[in-house]
């Protein structure tokens, strides 16, 4: 079990399917990387099979199952599960993570010096992008303007409010401040969600702020 | 139908594509499918066109079922919410199917008496859900059946949204005391 697991009530936001894009693949990533997490969002499902199960039946109109039966003949049926098949991708990061890679992502070196993926989800609402960082490497101090997720697929990282290890979920919002320092070891790999671009309250932030509004870095 | 009845008939169909299985699973689940997304708002006939359109994924999807992992109505209960959702044409949703979760995303390592486990979760959650007590149930059922907010909850109840949150944080809480009996019972 990880030391910072995701709030239950954003595990049950994902098991619904409530989350946008953006924060269900952080969530997703965690999942995938945190046992405890796991089981929790396999007991809210089966609460949905319980709750399915429970309900009234509402009637349906006796051809129904008629015009299914006919349709069947002509969807194609899915092969078993194939497990040992991964997908391919960096051995760091979790399944559902790999299909966002394809297309041959690499690591780009920006400002401040550390690495970065960006990753191009179907909607828009979130920004999504994997940094890098070098042992002891930081990142500039800086706040958020509304929900920040980060999720750690390698090494680890501290900051004011603890430190994070691989699987550990961090809830970042509205004006919190921190400025997070890549532990010894490995290099840190963090999956990191935004809602807003954040704004950076160190020397450089007046100068870059407005480019990370626009988006451009 | 119990759980082992709706498992064995999701077998039958993978196994040797048997049209009375399908039959019976839907004469079961599709009725109540209906009644899950009516509950989401839904008028009568997209519900039914949503319960058609999951159970016909059953049958495509019957292969990579595993009973091991998921109990048959947890795992109808997944593609459901993803039919739903689809329906509602909500573009900014996820698609990252969780019924991906029940069959393949789970590591192999974590397999050992998995089969006991999937069961146990599902009975535990069907007493605890019979058992919450109504405020909690009514919250956490708008929260599983109709994909809301906290917020759009409590201004659909007429609730503040601190007593949304903290019946489903009670709720949830109950939960987690259920697993952790499990895990108990375990040792």
């Amino acid at each position: 079990m990880s030391g910072h697991p995701a709030p239950d009530e954003l595990l049950l936001d994902y098991a619904v399917g409530a989350l946008p894009e953006g924060p269900a693949l952080a969530v997703a990533a965690h999942v995938a990387l945190d046992p405890a997490s796991r089981r929790m969002v396999d007991a809210l499902a089966a609460a949905g099979g319980a709750l399915l199960d429970g309900e009234a039946a509402t009637s349906l109109e006796e051809r129904t199952l008629d015009d299914v039966l006919g349709r069947l003949d002509k969807v194609p049926v899915e092969p078993g599960p194939q497990r040992n098949l991964r997908p391919v991708g960096p051995d760091w990061a979790p399944l559902p993570l790999r299909p966002y890679l394809s297309q041959g992502a690499s690591w780009k070196r920006v400002f401040g010096g550390f690495e970065e993926i960006r990753i191009g989800l179907q909607s828009d609402t979130h920004r999504v992008s994997l940094l890098r960082l070098q042992p002891g490497q930081g990142l500039p101090v800086h706040r958020h303007v509304a929900a920040e997720y980060t999720v750690v697929l390698q090494g680890g990282y501290s900051d004011g409010r603890g430190s994070y290890s691989v699987g550990d979920f961090a809830l970042g919002s509205g004006e919190t401040e921190h400025e997070p320092v890549a532990d010894p070891g490995e290099p840190c790999i963090a999956l990191i969600v935004l809602e807003e671009p954040i704004v950076l309250t160190g020397r450089w932030g007046r100068w870059i702020n407005p480019l990370l509004r626009r988006g451009w870095i | 139908m119990t759980a082992d009845e709706a498992a064995d008939l999701i077998e039958a169909i993978a196994i040797r594509q048997d049209r009375t299985a399908f039959a019976a699973l839907f004469r079961y689940y599709a009725p109540r499918v209906k009644s899950f997304v009516i509950r989401g708002g839904c008028d009568a006939e997209s519900a039914q066109e949503v319960a058609q359109e999951t159970l016909i994924m059953v049958w495509r999807k019957a292969a990579t079922f595993d009973r091991q992992r998921a109990a048959a109505a947890t795992w109808i209960y997944t593609i459901a919410r993803n039919k739903r959702i689809d329906q509602l044409r909500r573009s900014d949703k996820p698609a990252i199917d969780t019924e991906d979760w029940l069959t393949v995303f789970a590591p192999e390592d974590e397999d050992a008496d998995r089969s006991v486990l999937a069961g146990q979760t599902y009975a535990r959650m069907k007493d605890l859900m019979e058992g919450l007590p109504p405020d909690q149930i009514a919250v956490i059922r708008k929260a599983f059946f109709e994909d809301k907010t906290h917020t759009a909850i409590a201004t659909e109840m007429g609730l503040p949204l601190g007593t949304v949150k903290s019946r489903i944080r009670l709720a949830l809480g109950r939960l987690r005391q259920a697993l952790e009996k499990e895990d108990e019972e375990k040792r």
